[in-house]
């Protein structure tokens, strides 16, 4: 066991925990951020991203040492009441089915529009890699392209 | 109170004043009169208008993604002429229905996550909404002393239509309450309609989908938790031989090792009531870590040194054995003909065709991983599942736990999936088996992605076999049948298909037979159906090009006379995907026409057609560039939610044939994640495209989340032959070596 330092959706956060334990287990029974979701475990379906010092990563595949001192942000924290642009476009169009995927494919897409604000299709289908096994990728893309339009205009 | 006579069944409409608002209840009329002396019954609640205005449904469905929690919601307002945005819906627990018969148990399967617009459903909902509304109405007609007729409900308000004055639903909702009608109102016809068929809201869950504060059941979190990770035989039907856990005990946090015992299932103390009944969720032999926290609980069981007596379900050594067994089946031709016409084998055909399909086991793969939460005590259980169906989840918990149902509780939560895994309850049990062990503090099991793949229910592998007879003009006069299944056997699609049941074959024979394994099979997003499609759909493609008849012609000649909204389905897909118009070699457009669940009557189910337009390169790479879907499911009433289940059904319907197949090895399923068990991703989507035009209007609002799958298969491949000119006969289609030159 040892004591693990670092920041979820900006608060200081300290817990003793077993060093290989990965960051999504951390997250989910530890801090009780149930909005990160185990998908695989295998880094495969991205249903566990999460943005690691503001880079979309996976978090079933980092153990929780190595997030010591780094900000992490999570669903619960892409923004302050669930109105990030791309939150209000997956409500609007109705993206989810079961749901479970989405907190994943909404912090890739969130760090996607952030480096590029105006994505290509070719863009989403190399930076949005995760799995959903309801097959709402159409509306996915037509989410992430209405955002691009909504921050420009 | 008045009865109302609902599908055949008699209702009764109560009311009660709750917490300052009203609420509405149906009661069955045969056991709404209560004998003297016993208890009153206790308000199950469907409906409850609060002081606020807030409108509460109460659903007997989960919500596994398919909206049928929305549309119960959405048939409730539209009679109460409430603001939908003041609406939210609650899950309403067997544990109810069980103490109170009755109480939610209305329609077929009530509890089961599925045919959320079924026609059955509706005319109770749309009852209550307006019962509701019409006590809304005479409250505020006392209140003002006006004639009700006066009064007017729409968005949450009460206007009196002479002076204007208003009071919102929450106003008078308490007075609303000891309001007795004298008569049920009479429902809107469909034409007044404002919400269904008109307005397209979300589904109401999805804001807290994206916010990250949705409840799953893998996110159910309660004070004292533990965790437990477990792994059951490779082999289904296999036993759990030795394990050693004292090598695990010390590790951290871990609190107990225990076994999963199939032997060990105490029975229900009374009489289950199992919606599906309980054969196939009886537990799988294995052992679970129990642990505070779930990664904890993992890393031991991956330490546990296991030990298993494979039994005999190891001598399936491969997929290839079980298609030559099944095909030695069919090879005999003697199966149990179930449709039948004419004479097949008097037919003297100019031209025969025959041709044997298989497909395999397939993995539904939820997102997420089958888990659960329990809490057992010396005489009580509660549950919490992301269960497809609570009752099967009730009885199935009554099984296990040897506690009497009276003392069972049971919460739904969201769904992360379900596509048939979550019905028959083999989850649920395990999770009983391992809570029982640890009793006192609630205990979370989570399977690993690996053991989800491995102990899954799967879609049913079976062989088909087809012999056609043409006459000179390439007709089909004689069509025989034999279809071998190993598992869960349905026959919707192929005994019912409709080119039997239009009756211009003259000679029909379609039989089915078995090859049982031990593998275990169940729902798998329209059962049987899904893989009869691509049986069905390819062969008569193949009697087309043998009879040198275009396909398309080929369908239409066969359907004449039948419901000619397949017709229409047919002919509206092949134009918007511009049929005929001739394509660089390497492409190739397929069609391909299917119904769930009701091929063999006309105007009923939901027909679905598609048009795939695919390429393939000389080196053998299968691209698929469109989609034309058309379907008939008769009428619909969110045109979103219907958009969005034909989407997810053409994609599910599209891995499902291009990537998904299990291996069998030594009876062991050796795929265990994504790597092995491929899931389209975004840039595999083609380009999908939903026509609404062939919506013939006929008076029904059929199920539309499982008919998809069907047709997407067959399409493909029947375009990869006008490509290449080879024909695929088994799925997954990446399996296929397609080189040409």
């Amino acid at each position: 066991m040892s004591s693990i330092k670092f920041k979820v959706n900006g608060e200081s956060q300290s817990v003793d925990i077993d060093p290989s334990t990965p960051l999504l287990w951390t997250l989910r029974d530890h801090l009780k951020k149930t909005g990160t979701k185990f998908g695989c475990g295998v880094g495969q379906c991205g249903a566990c991203t999460v943005h690691f010092n503001g880079v979309a990563t996976r978090s079933c595949l980092i153990p929780v040492q190595s997030v010591e001192g780094a900000e992490i942000t999570t669903i619960e924290g892409l923004s302050e009441s669930g109105d990030h642009v791309l939150q209000k476009l997956w409500v609007e169009l109705n993206v989810p089915q079961c749901g479970y995927c989405q907190a994943g494919v909404l912090m890739a897409a969130a760090d996607l529009l952030k480096r590029k604000p105006n994505p290509t299709d070719e863009d989403i289908d190399s930076h949005i890699s995760n799995i959903c096994r309801c097959g709402t990728y159409p509306r996915i893309r037509a989410a992430i392209h209405r955002a691009a339009k909504e921050i420009q205009a | 109170m008045n009865q109302v006579v609902l599908s055949r069944r008699k209702f009764l409409i109560s009311s009660a004043t709750v917490a300052g608002g009203l609420s509405l209840q149906l009661i069955p009329s045969e056991l709404a009169a209560a004998p003297a002396g016993k208890a009153a019954r206790e308000l199950s609640p469907w409906l409850t208008i609060h002081a606020d205005d807030t409108v509460v449904v109460t659903v007997p469905t989960p919500e596994i993604g398919n909206g049928a929690s929305t549309q119960q919601a959405m048939n409730i307002a539209e009679e109460l002429e409430c603001a939908w945005d003041m609406v939210r819906v609650e899950f309403a627990s067997f544990t109810r229905e069980y103490k109170q018969p009755g109480s939610y148990a209305v329609g077929l399967q009530p509890f089961f996550g599925g045919h959320s617009t079924d026609h059955d459903r509706m005319p109770y909902t749309l009852q209550l909404g307006a019962s509701a509304r019409e006590r809304l109405k005479l409250a505020a007609a006392k209140r003002w002393g006006v004639p009700p007729s006066d009064i007017e409900a729409r968005n949450s308000v009460l206007t009196h239509t002479v002076t204007g004055r208003t009071l919102r639903f929450g106003d008078v909702a308490a007075e609303a309450a000891s309001v007795e009608l004298t008569q049920e109102p009479a429902l809107k016809a469909q034409s007044e309609w404002r919400l269904l068929g008109k307005k397209q809201p979300h589904k109401l869950q999805v804001p807290a989908v994206v916010d990250g504060s949705a409840i799953f059941g893998v996110d159910v979190t309660l004070p004292g938790m533990v965790y437990a990770a477990l792994l059951q035989a490779p082999v289904h039907g296999g036993l759990l031989k030795s394990h050693d856990a004292d090598a695990v005990m010390n590790m951290p946090g871990v609190r107990a090792v225990v076994v999963i015992d199939p032997s060990k299932t105490p029975g229900s103390p009374v009489q289950a009531d199992a919606t599906f009944g309980l054969e196939g969720s009886e537990l799988r032999s294995g052992v679970a870590v129990i642990a505070d926290h779930y990664w904890q609980a993992k890393k031991a069981l991956d330490a546990l040194p296991v030990e298993w007596e494979l039994g005999l379900g190891q001598f399936w050594e491969s997929n290839e054995k079980i298609r030559d067994r099944q095909h030695q089946v069919l090879d005999k031709w003697a199966g149990t003909p179930l449709t039948k016409a004419g004479d097949v084998e008097k037919f003297e055909a100019a031209k025969t065709v025959e041709a044997t399909y298989s497909i395999p086991f397939c993995e539904h793969a939820t997102m997420e991983p089958l888990n659960g939460t329990a809490k057992y005590t010396a005489d009580s259980l509660e549950l919490w599942h992301p269960t497809q169906d609570m009752q099967q989840a009730f009885w199935v918990a009554a099984d296990e736990s040897g506690v009497h149902p009276d003392k069972i509780d049971i919460h739904q939560t969201l769904v992360g999936g379900g596509f048939g895994r979550r019905v028959i309850g083999d989850d649920v049990r395990t999770v009983v088996a391992i809570a029982k062990q640890y009793p006192g503090v609630p205990v979370k099991v989570i399977w690993s992605r690996e053991e989800t793949t491995r102990q899954g229910t799967y879609r049913t592998s079976l062989a088909a076999r087809f012999k056609a007879g043409l006459d000179e003009n390439g007709t089909l006069q004689a069509l025989q049948g034999e279809t071998c299944f190993s598992g869960m056997a349905l026959n919707i699609g192929y005994t019912d298909m409709p080119y039997a049941a239009a009756g211009n074959i003259p000679n029909v024979r379609l039989a089915t037979s078995s090859l049982p394994m031990h593998i275990m099979t169940g729902a798998y997003r329209a059962p049987c159906y899904n893989a009869h499609a691509f049986t069905v759909e390819t062969f008569i493609d193949e009697c087309a090009v043998a009879g040198g008849i275009d396909p398309l012609d080929y369908r239409l000649n066969l359907l004449s006379g039948w419901d000619p909204a397949w017709a229409n389905c047919l002919k509206v897909a092949a134009e918007k995907a511009d049929w005929g118009r001739p394509l660089p070699k390497g492409q190739g457009r397929g069609i391909a026409i299917s119904n769930w669940p009701h091929s063999g009557k006309p105007q009923a189910g939901a027909t679905v057609c598609a048009v795939a337009h695919v390429e393939v390169s000389q080196s053998g790479e299968l691209k698929i560039h469109r989609i034309d879907f058309t379907f008939d499911c008769g009428r619909i009433v969110n045109r979103d939610a219907v958009l969005a289940q034909l989407e997810g059904g053409i994609i599910f319907g599209l891995n499902m044939s291009l990537n998904e197949g299990l291996t069998i090895e030594n009876g062991a399923v050796i795929e265990g994640n994504f790597d092995s068990y491929p899931m389209l991703k975004m840039s595999d989507i083609p380009d999908i495209r939903v026509h609404f035009e062939a919506l013939s209007g006929h008076d029904r609002f059929a199920i539309i989340g499982e008919a998809p799958v069907g047709p997407i298969g067959p399409a493909i491949g029947n375009a990869i032959y006008q490509a290449i000119g080879k024909r695929v006969r088994t799925t997954p289609f990446r399996t296929h070596d397609l080189r040409w030159s």
